[in-house]
């Protein structure tokens, strides 16, 4: 009996489990196997033979690379730079000595992610036709590194503020400015938590559909989600090629977590609930 | 000492530019989103001239946009009947288990940290009438096939399914975390006293999390009002515009038909829409539920 009553959450866990991590499977199944048929007649099951043409033909024929670089490229510079200017608005407004003007910049700083962002969606895109660069990166690179800042300036801030006085003290007798204080000693005590946002701050713009679809029109600058739904679009059939393709986008995403989840769990909980 | 961190060009320096794209992609959208829902602009031409409140009043005049309205509503009430109380039973399950607790944790938020469009194109093929899954699935209890997406009272519900499939998870996370922060005393004194796991999860452990509860309320309510990924991908909104959210709505006029002057109100509609929901909320609810202490 007691054992039984043990046992009892755990199938409803793994049942959960089951509806979770079945349509991966799903997909890693399909995308081996050779045709639609193939998908139809044994949809639950383990293929017949395994072969990866489709892998092949969703990274050169349905541009995958072209699209996957483009995240990479898009998602890695604009984590970055939004984490170098947060960075150093966190540094200025937590541990430079103006603090009446920094409570004003941090609490306008807040209401930004009270915002909804796709209320904005229609303002931005009028900004960055005026600007001339819509259907280039840059459409996607500057409202995704604005984007992240209010989160990133709470999550920087907290940490930043949460470090003792005296390390700067020790800094300034020793003669470092207070540039010099931000590049050789705050910056890398904060890397923990830079890495976490960075995690966050990547996943968010590799993700994004929204302004990533409507911004770019160029087949050759389309981002991955994106290139996946267009792609869906032009060859609905194609189930096996295009669960190689959910692969190659969902992948990365199961490796970094895969790696990180620790800090992913706790970059993504904290930032929702500080909003 | 303060020499250093008391120099107000490397103070200007340092904050400016994060602060200069802040009020560019935050504050000034919002100013401008208001300014061009008064005209009927068309996102093109240089000039645009004023029609006060007029489209406004198309607006709340249009059939289709208090259906895609009331899709939202839809997203909000789906969160708060069957995803929170799922929520709930599921972090109670996972706090409660010895073994592989990690293991359901780590699980059940992976869907969330993926991309909405790529789960959208997945789910799809979940819902594919002839060898989806789903009617796979319920094809085993002898129910007849049935057009997820392209039938008009099922589009819907497909949408809201996978929406709770990719973010459940996620809440039960933050959930998991606050019953574990809970005092093992609590609970320890209480079985001493002879309730049984029933009796404490409800009288001990569900009114200490009730705070992290409303917290997740209000961020369903605050994702429900910002859908538009899962729709576009899934259903474009259709089938006749049977799942159209008031963003897909927006996106439709503004950017696909070239009246950015009306798609900037309902921008601006949805800005004050989730403002209202949010401040009722946090008056009527959370003003309530006191704070705890252990």
């Amino acid at each position: 009996m007691r054992t039984f009553k043990k046992t009892i959450p755990h199938i409803f866990l793994m049942g959960y489990l089951l509806v979770i991590l079945y349509p991966f499977l799903f997909v890693l199944f399909s995308s081996v196997k050779t045709n639609n048929q193939e998908i139809a007649s044994n949809p639950f099951g383990l293929p017949v033979s395994v072969t990866f043409n489709n892998y092949v033909n969703a990274w050169v024929n349905a541009k995958i690379n072209t699209y996957f670089f483009n995240s990479l490229y898009i998602g890695v510079l604009a984590a970055c730079i939004s984490i170098l200017l947060a960075a150093m608005l966190s540094f200025a407004i937590t541990r430079m000595r103006y603090n009446r003007i920094s409570k004003i910049v941090f609490q306008l700083i807040l209401i930004g992610m009270l915002i909804p962002n796709n209320a904005l969606l229609l303002p931005i895109y009028g900004m960055m036709s005026k600007l001339g660069v819509l259907d280039t990166h840059m459409a996607l690179l500057l409202p995704y590194v604005a984007n992240a800042i209010p989160f990133t300036v709470i999550i920087l801030a907290a940490f930043m503020r949460s470090l003792p006085g005296e390390i700067e003290e020790a800094a300034v007798m020793d003669g470092l400015s207070s540039a010099g204080l931000f590049g050789k000693i705050i910056i890398p005590i904060t890397i923990p938590a830079i890495v976490t946002v960075f995690i966050i701050n990547f996943l968010g713009n590799w993700n994004e559909f929204l302004l990533a679809n409507y911004f770019l029109s160029s087949d050759t600058l389309k981002t991955l989600p994106v290139g996946m739904v267009g792609f869906r679009d032009a060859y609905n059939t194609n189930y096996a090629q295009m669960s190689a393709g959910i692969v190659f986008s969902v992948l990365p995403v199961i490796v970094i977590y895969a790696v990180l989840q620790k800090k992913i769990i706790e970059g993504v909980t904290a930032g929702s609930v500080k909003g | 000492m303060n020499k250093a961190l008391r120099n107000p060009l490397v103070y200007i320096l340092f904050v400016l530019p994060a602060f200069i794209l802040f009020i560019a992609f935050f504050i000034y959208p919002i100013l401008t989103a208001v300014n061009n829902s008064l005209t009927s602009w068309n996102g093109i031409s240089k000039t645009m001239s004023y029609i006060g409140m007029d489209n406004y009043a198309t607006a709340v005049q249009d059939k289709i946009f208090w259906k895609s309205a009331r899709n939202n509503v839809y997203f909000i009430l789906f969160s708060c009947l069957v995803q929170v109380p799922a929520i709930v039973f599921f972090s109670l399950l996972i706090a409660n288990v010895r073994k592989l607790k990690n293991l359901y944790k780590t699980a059940v938020f992976l869907p969330s940290i993926m991309s909405t469009a790529v789960i959208g194109i997945l789910w799809g093929f979940i819902y594919n009438p002839d060898f989806g899954l789903m009617n796979e699935f319920l094809g085993l209890f002898g129910i007849q096939p049935i057009y997820w997406l392209s039938d008009r009272n099922w589009a819907m519900i497909a949408i809201l399914i996978t929406n709770a499939w990719q973010w459940t998870g996620f809440y039960i996370v933050m959930v998991l975390a606050a019953i574990l922060s809970i005092p093992r005393e609590l609970d320890e004194a209480a079985a001493i006293d002879g309730a049984s796991g029933i009796q404490r999860a409800f009288k001990i452990t569900l009114p200490l999390i009730m705070p992290i509860i409303s917290v997740v309320v209000m961020l369903s309510i605050a994702g429900a009002m910002k859908a538009a990924d899962i729709v576009l991908v899934m259903t474009k909104g259709g089938p006749a515009g049977s799942t159209d959210v008031m963003a897909t709505y927006m996106i439709r006029y503004a950017i696909t038909s070239f009246k950015h002057g009306f798609g900037n109100a309902i921008a601006v509609l949805i800005f004050v829409f989730t403002m209202v929901i949010t401040v009722l909320y946090q008056f009527l609810i959370v003003r309530r539920t006191e704070r705890i202490e252990y």
